[in-house]
């Protein structure tokens, strides 16, 4: 069994999921914020993909640079498949939790 | 086009391994003139950049700052209160528990900071950058601390005979007449008021001996984590 991922390495990895082959720095960065509903600071998105990166989650490609970027290369992203096992485990895990209560548990008291 | 600080951007290339450099400045460029300046206006998206970059710092180096401020805090609490002959608490421990507060080890700290991030950037100037990085934060925590704790602090003071003794010295002392036209002596000087100006007093010392302190060792340690670099490459 992979190391179990925490919340936020989820929220990248998903990010990354939905995003397919438009899974860029930036792209990832405003996926994750909306999901999360909540600012995200740009080097917790980095620091998780290069953590990701060194466990063999992902995988990274440079692409070409656009205007906006002053040509500035964007470096995409893709899951590999321990990612998505990873991704399937923390899911499992996560239902194995909440299995047996009825949602949304009731205030006590 | 709108363009972010200058400074800020510097400073994150300082901050990032050659490899990121370019995808993370390109994707921070892009979000501030696609999004944030159309949204919130310059100012606001200059801010928002600068925190990313602070944001970028304290990541990569937000460890390295942890014993600084611990050395701050604890070494400000055993001056604050003394007994009442003026010893330090301190004082009296055995002297090696004395080292993870003493200025020896703030100067390693600042050392292997440089050295990490010469190691880390693969230039000099990330070394140094992260050394007056770390200056920078230890200074600005010592500043909120300082004005956090003057009040609390002060009432206690208050109540040690050596520190009355300390405000009755500081304020009615016979001055050499060197200093023409500045009179020091304050004999309305209150207590409170008195301690803040030796705060202040004390932040802008210590600011100039930690920046100067910060620099020498940002050069050092960036020739040895340069030079560790080049004995792991042969």
């Amino acid at each position: 069994m992979a190391d179990i991922l925490g919340s936020f390495e989820q929220a990248v990895l998903l990010a990354i999921v939905r995003l397919d082959d438009n899974a860029y720095g930036r792209a990832i960065l405003n996926e994750v914020a909306a999901r999360l509903e909540r600012d995200v600071a740009a080097g917790a998105v980095q620091a998780t993909l290069d953590r990701l990166e060194r466990k063999g989650l992902v995988r990274s490609r440079l692409g070409s640079g656009t205007p906006i970027r002053d040509g500035r290369a964007r470096r995409f992203y893709a899951v590999q498949a321990e990612g998505r096992r990873a991704l399937n485990e923390a899911k499992a895990a996560h239902d194995s939790l909440w299995r047996g209560f009825p949602r949304p548990l009731k205030a006590r008291g | 086009m709108a363009d972010p600080p200058k400074a800020a951007e510097r400073l994150l290339r300082a901050l990032l391994p050659p490899a990121s450099v370019d995808a993370m400045t390109g994707d921070l460029l892009e979000e501030y003139r696609a999004t944030r300046v159309p949204a919130a206006g310059r100012r606001r998206a200059d801010f928002w950049y600068a925190r990313q970059v602070a944001g970028v710092f304290l990541r990569a180096y937000g460890w390295f700052v942890v014993p600084l401020l611990v050395t701050v805090v604890v070494r400000d609490l055993f001056n604050t209160f003394r007994d009442a002959s003026g010893a330090s608490y301190l004082d009296g421990l055995p002297r090696l528990a004395l080292v993870p507060v003493s200025p020896g080890v703030a100067v390693a700290v600042l050392l292997a900071t440089a050295a990490y991030g010469t190691w880390r950037t693969e230039r000099w100037a990330g070394g140094v950058v992260a050394s007056l990085g770390l200056f920078v934060v230890t200074w600005l925590f010592m500043a909120v601390w300082w004005n956090a704790t003057l009040y609390p602090f002060a009432q206690a003071q208050q109540t040690n005979p050596y520190w009355i003794q300390a405000w009755q010295w500081s304020t009615h002392r016979a001055h050499p007449p060197t200093l023409a036209g500045f009179n020091p002596d304050t004999p309305g000087e209150t207590f409170l008021r008195w301690m803040f100006w030796d705060n202040v007093g004390a932040l802008f010392f210590a600011g100039l001996v930690m920046g100067a302190v910060s620099i020498v060792c940002g050069v050092v340690g960036s020739a040895m984590g340069w030079t560790c670099r080049r004995l792991v490459a042969r």
